[in-house]
């Protein structure tokens, strides 16, 4: 009993480091179910609302930008009103039409935690399952492509940014309409990587590239940047750097898309495969 | 006793403070990233138990790791710094060895020795934070470049933050 008790005082250190050290090293590699543990949802209440405390402070500073982007967005969806209401003027019926039923439905949020610096680059919303937000809605920041919903609390939702090495998204150039597939490289926060454009085909900087809707979670032909550069690799395929529309450091406010004929696509998608 | 507990309690709440509200909300080019907060490891006293170190280090790492959204990367590097600190002090110990009451600080062994013991600490913090956080070897030379330019900006806050306690 004694050897025991003077072994364990002899090597407390190690064992009071491996154990510890284990503990944290077991939290990392289970990051993913982060957002879920019950021990951090319980201290995500008191750093949550000290976030949206910095947040308000940054958010008063900037008003003024928010206000001209809030602006701009004005007057361009009263500009596509008053198209659609010219358009039904002349025949108004009112019919039920079960083909034009609508398909995306948009919700506004407030991010009120974000990061540009890390590799693995998340933000947090101030809507959650409450307010609508299910896990796989797309977020953009209303116009251009900004990530997607990856976990709900019942008032919070965090985001997976575009700047994150785990991030891909379905993307397709809007000239010609070759789609391949894009990703964050961890370098720069202004430019993402588009792969899988054969070199076949003509490509010139200052394309644009847009979503492609493939993956069921963005819609169709939403922004995300432009061609930077392209190299020609050894490969049959281009390296193409994509110059990012949305500049993630300044982003406040965002809508968030969810597909309502989601579900029913992707159940009869996985019957084929 | 109870006076000292106090004054280091103060000064971990403060740096974590520091860290969490300031040092985090800002974001230089994407690649620094000062992490102050391991100054809290610097300056335990030399009395202070081994496994209270290793306690104080782990609790430090996820106090950051809660209010910064990582899960678990403070924790194990600060704890590995906290590990990595008896050694360190031990192979860089002065001639006279430590003085069992003071407080290890620029003021009391000079500004070599401190610089010296500082980077070791700070290395060995940066580079197990920065390789958990990109989690693969890829870019191998990115990522030290990243540890070096933010090891730099951190260093630079400590020795700001030591001249201020020695000017007093």
């Amino acid at each position: 009993m004694r050897n025991l008790l003077n072994f364990l005082l002899k090597y407390i250190n190690i064992i009071v480091f491996l154990i510890l050290e284990g503990i944290a090293l077991y939290w990392l590699t289970n990051g993913n179910s982060y957002h879920n543990s019950t021990v951090v949802r319980a201290v995500q209440g008191v750093t949550k609302g000290l976030n949206e405390r910095i947040n308000n402070v940054r958010n008063y500073l900037s008003l003024r930008e928010i206000n001209s982007s809030l602006a701009a967005e004005n007057s361009d969806l009263k500009n596509r009103l008053e198209k659609l209401t010219k358009k039904g003027d002349s025949d108004f019926i009112s019919v039920d039409d079960s083909l034009l039923r609508q398909q995306y439905q948009y919700t506004s949020a407030r991010i009120i935690n974000n990061s540009v610096n890390r590799q693995k680059n998340y933000f947090t919303l101030d809507k959650g399952s409450l307010q609508g937000i299910r896990v796989d809605m797309a977020v953009t920041n209303g116009k251009d492509a900004v990530g997607v919903i990856v976990g709900c609390s019942q008032n919070f939702s965090v985001a997976i940014s575009l700047l994150n090495l785990d991030f891909r998204l379905s993307a397709r150039l809007r000239s010609n309409g070759y789609f391949g597939s894009l990703s964050w490289d961890g370098r720069n926060y202004r430019y993402a990587v588009l792969n899988e454009i054969p070199q076949n085909i003509s490509v010139n900087e200052g394309d644009t590239i847009e979503t492609t809707g493939f993956s069921a979670v963005f819609p169709e032909g939403i922004d995300i940047g432009k061609v930077s550069s392209l190299k020609k690799s050894g490969s049959d395929f281009y390296n193409i750097s994509v110059e990012l529309f949305a500049d993630f450091k300044k982003l406040q406010y965002v809508n968030v898309i969810g597909n309502l004929k989601r579900t029913e696509r992707l159940e009869l998608e996985t019957q084929f495969q | 006793m109870i006076n000292s507990i106090l004054k280091y309690g103060l000064a971990i709440l403060l740096l974590i403070l520091f860290q969490i509200l300031v040092l985090n909300n800002i974001q230089f080019s994407g690649f620094v990233n000062p992490y102050v907060y391991i100054m809290i490891i610097l300056l335990l006293p030399t009395v202070t138990p081994s496994w209270l170190v290793l306690i104080v280090s782990f609790l430090t790492g996820l106090a950051i790791d809660l209010f910064s959204g990582s899960p678990g990367m403070h924790a194990s590097a600060t704890l590995l710094a906290g590990f990595a600190r008896p050694t360190v002090l031990r192979i860089i110990s002065p001639r006279d060895g430590y003085e069992s009451g003071s407080s290890l600080s620029m003021a009391a062994y000079g500004f070599r020795w401190f610089i010296i013991y500082a980077t070791t600490i700070v290395l060995i913090h940066h580079t197990t934070l920065f390789f958990l956080e990109v989690f693969r070897f890829a870019d191998f030379f990115r990522t030290i470049f990243r540890i070096l330019v933010s090891s730099l900006f951190t260093l630079g806050f400590i020795l700001l933050i030591e001249y201020y306690r020695k000017g007093r």
